[in-house]
């Protein structure tokens, strides 16, 4: 389970989360939603430790991120997606997969690259496990994301705007990955802009609006919120749907 | 007078032999201030401000202060606090701190120019901090500062000749020699000046061979 | 007073050597400001034969050790010509032709710098090759080439102190004498490194200060 309770954060004099409590447990799809800059990013960054929090404690399983010694068990347990892929230039899709297996879980190496090619094989990057990230398509480099993440078998798997980098044909490439994922119980943290994307495989919706979280339904009860009871919501999806 | 090069042929054995030194020392020097520029490197972007500093005051010095200087402070210096080493080390001891300075600073420039996501990638993976030092950062940063540090070591192989200077007998040290025995400055000069340009050129090419080689897969491709 | 201690004379010598770096410096930073434009207006009106000569010349400079082209223009020279070439006379030689061939690189730099574009467009009015090179060209290259400049004279304000070797009484050749007769390395060392380290400060203070008037010049130029 990833536990957060009390979360702040500010930069300088902005806060951006302002206590945040969010429970997620295995096996739930949780999407996070909410307008541009109202904190979705930061919140992840600080589940994976990117941020150091001000107050309040955030687990994973357990661990406390906010704790050095505890850290590394913590992220052990989650794997993240980012928006831009961040993979490794200077190694290919196979190395970039194995590479935290190896040094962290001690696997053997033969091993290790045999289960990236495996992982790389079920999104259908067979051909390509051994390109280069300079050689992939924005598609195919976030398929490898996804695989790099995964490889470590997290129990929890962190998505920030994953697809946001894509045209809509790498777009659906990618999210048909995350919907079969979806289906055999990974538990995700997904934030997104794709909100009919959400609805189909998010089995709770987490709303923030200006780094508090005013909203945590399950997903139906969210999209027909009402504008009389979460005003902030229904302005938001008449909005996202305009778009 | 008119230019003869002939007489220089018998002396050609003596000259290669000086140049050979040259080479070795130069070789080691090259080691020498990859492994300084590295750490001092790596500290000049460390989360700590005191290496941060160290690094920095330690840059600034030594490349702010002629090398001849620095060179005759360790010759000179050295055997005073009771360290005696010869010539050839003292000259390899210099020139790998006076180019480490600039190798450091090639690295440190490797290191903020990788893009901030993939080291965070590195680290949300479990990644301990020297791993990805060694597996994510150096590689990058390397790979991207192969034609800067390949000027800073062709720099080093001019600057070697100044290890003449301290009774070294490397090509500059030897070529000295055969000028002052032959009475043909000129023409010996001359054959130098010409052997150091084809050295650097051809240490040039290296590189640029080198560099083609190593970021074969990233100049390519699709963003 | 013991003869080999340090006496209050020995700052005024030590100034005295700076005196004579400085203007070996500045004397030859401005001949070879002189040439090395000259070279690169050269190659920008793209004459014939001159051009290839000036690029092979500077790329020969550029890669050989100055200490060995020093070598050549005071021993060589007079062995080859029967002339007499005295101390400083080929420090100036030498140190201008160094300097020129670096400062050529960083004019055409800075030509190169300005938008293919823009000489397009002076020339569809009207304006002659020279006057391009005047009222278009001239301005922005400065502003471009002050910064490498700036790192050019802190390095060549350290290659003046190679002319030690051949005799000219420098800030390093105090630094030799008093070496040897105060048996004081250390000392020594120090003080001279700390003169030479001060002026490079100096020179790249002024560079910056310099840089920034001219850019605040430009920028204002160009609402
Ligand atoms: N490193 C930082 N330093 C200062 N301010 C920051 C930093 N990171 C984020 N912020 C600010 O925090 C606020 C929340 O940013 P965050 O990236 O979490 O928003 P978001 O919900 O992910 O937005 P988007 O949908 O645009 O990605 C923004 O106002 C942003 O400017
Ligand atoms: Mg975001």
């Amino acid at each position: 389970m990833i536990s957060i309770t009390g979360l702040r954060k500010s930069f300088g004099a902005a806060t951006v989360l302002n206590g945040i409590d969010l429970e997620i447990r295995q096996g739930e799809v949780v999407s996070v939603l909410g307008s541009s800059g109202s904190g979705k990013s930061t919140l992840i960054r600080c589940i994976n430790g990117l941020e150091k929090i001000d107050a309040g404690k955030i687990t994973v399983d357990g661990f406390d991120v906010s704790k050095p010694r505890e850290l590394s068990e913590a992220r052990k347990r989650s794997g993240t997606v980012f928006q831009l892929f961040n993979l490794y230039p200077h190694m290919t899709a196979v190395q970039n997969v194995a590479l935290a297996p190896i040094e962290v879980l001690k696997v053997p190496r033969k091993q290790a690259e045999a289960e990236a090619r495996e992982l790389l094989h079920s999104v259908g990057l067979t051909e390509r496990a051994d390109a280069y990230p300079s050689q992939l398509s924005g598609g195919q480099r976030q398929r490898v994301g996804i695989c790099r993440a995964l490889a470590m078998k997290p129990s929890y798997l962190l998505l920030d705007e994953v697809t946001s980098a894509l045209d809509p044909e790498m777009t659906s490439e990618v999210l048909s990955i995350l919907a079969a994922l979806a289906k055999t119980g990974t538990t995700m943290v997904f934030v997104t802009h794709e909100i009919e994307f959400a609805r189909s495989i998010s089995s709770r919706i987490a709303f923030l609006d200006k780094g508090q979280l005013i909203a945590d339904l399950p997903t139906e009860e969210f999209f027909s919120a009402t504008g009389m009871a979460l005003p902030r919501v229904a302005q938001f999806l008449s909005k996202m749907r305009k778009d | 007078m008119k230019f003869d090069l002939s007489i220089l042929a018998k002396h050609i054995p003596f000259l290669l032999e000086g140049a050979w030194l040259t080479l070795q020392a130069c070789a080691l020097a090259v080691i020498g201030s990859l492994v300084l520029g590295l750490v001092v490197g790596a500290m000049r972007t460390s989360a700590s401000p005191l290496l941060n500093r160290l690094a920095a005051i330690y840059i600034d010095i030594f490349r702010n202060i002629p090398f001849i200087v620095q060179l005759f402070f360790f010759y000179y210096g050295l055997p005073e606090i009771g360290i005696y080493i010869d010539a050839f080390t003292t000259g390899v001891v210099a020139l790998s701190i006076a180019g480490g300075a600039f190798t450091s600073d090639v690295i440190r420039s490797g290191i903020l120019a990788i893009d901030p996501g993939v080291i965070e990638a590195a680290q949300v993976s479990g990644l301990r901090k020297i791993t990805i030092f060694r597996k994510i950062i150096l590689p990058i940063a390397l790979r991207a500062s192969v034609r800067p540090l390949g000027s800073v070591f062709i720099n080093l192989i001019l600057t070697s000749s100044i290890l003449s200077t301290i009774t070294l007998n490397e090509l500059t040290g030897s070529a000295k020699i055969v000028a002052s025995n032959t009475f043909r400055p000129f023409e010996v000069y001359f054959v130098l000046l010409v052997a150091y340009a084809a050295l650097t050129y051809s240490v040039s090419i290296l590189i640029g061979m080198l560099h083609r080689y190593l970021n074969r897969h990233q100049e390519e491709g699709a963003v | 007073m013991r003869y080999g201690d340090f006496t209050p004379f020995d700052i005024v010598l030590l100034l005295q050597g700076l005196g004579v770096s400085l203007a070996l410096f500045v004397s030859t930073t401005l001949i070879g400001l002189v040439i090395g434009t000259a070279w690169a207006v050269i190659r920008f009106y793209r004459v014939p034969v001159l051009m290839q000569a000036v690029t092979f010349v500077a790329e020969l400079l550029k890669n050989s050790p100055v200490l060995v082209q020093l070598f050549l223009v005071f021993f060589g020279l007079p062995a080859f010509l029967k002339i007499n070439v005295t101390p400083t006379e080929a420090a100036l030689i030498t140190l201008s032709g160094n300097s020129a061939a670096f400062i050529y690189v960083i004019a055409v730099s800075a030509i190169e710098s300005v938008g293919r574009d823009q000489i397009e467009a002076a020339r569809v009015f009207g304006l002659t090759r020279w006057q391009i090179l005047r009222r278009v060209i001239a301005p922005q290259a400065t502003a471009f080439a002050i910064g490498p400049l700036t790192g050019l004279l802190v390095n060549q304000l350290q290659v003046t102190s190679l002319i030690s070797v051949i005799g000219v009484m420098d800030l390093t050749k105090v630094g030799n004498i008093l070496n040897l007769r105060t048996l004081k390395p250390f000392l020594v060392w120090t003080a001279v490194g700390l003169l030479y380290y001060l002026t490079a400060k100096l020179v790249t203070y002024a560079g910056a200060r310099f840089e920034k008037r001219l850019r605040a010049h430009t920028a204002w130029k160009g609402l």
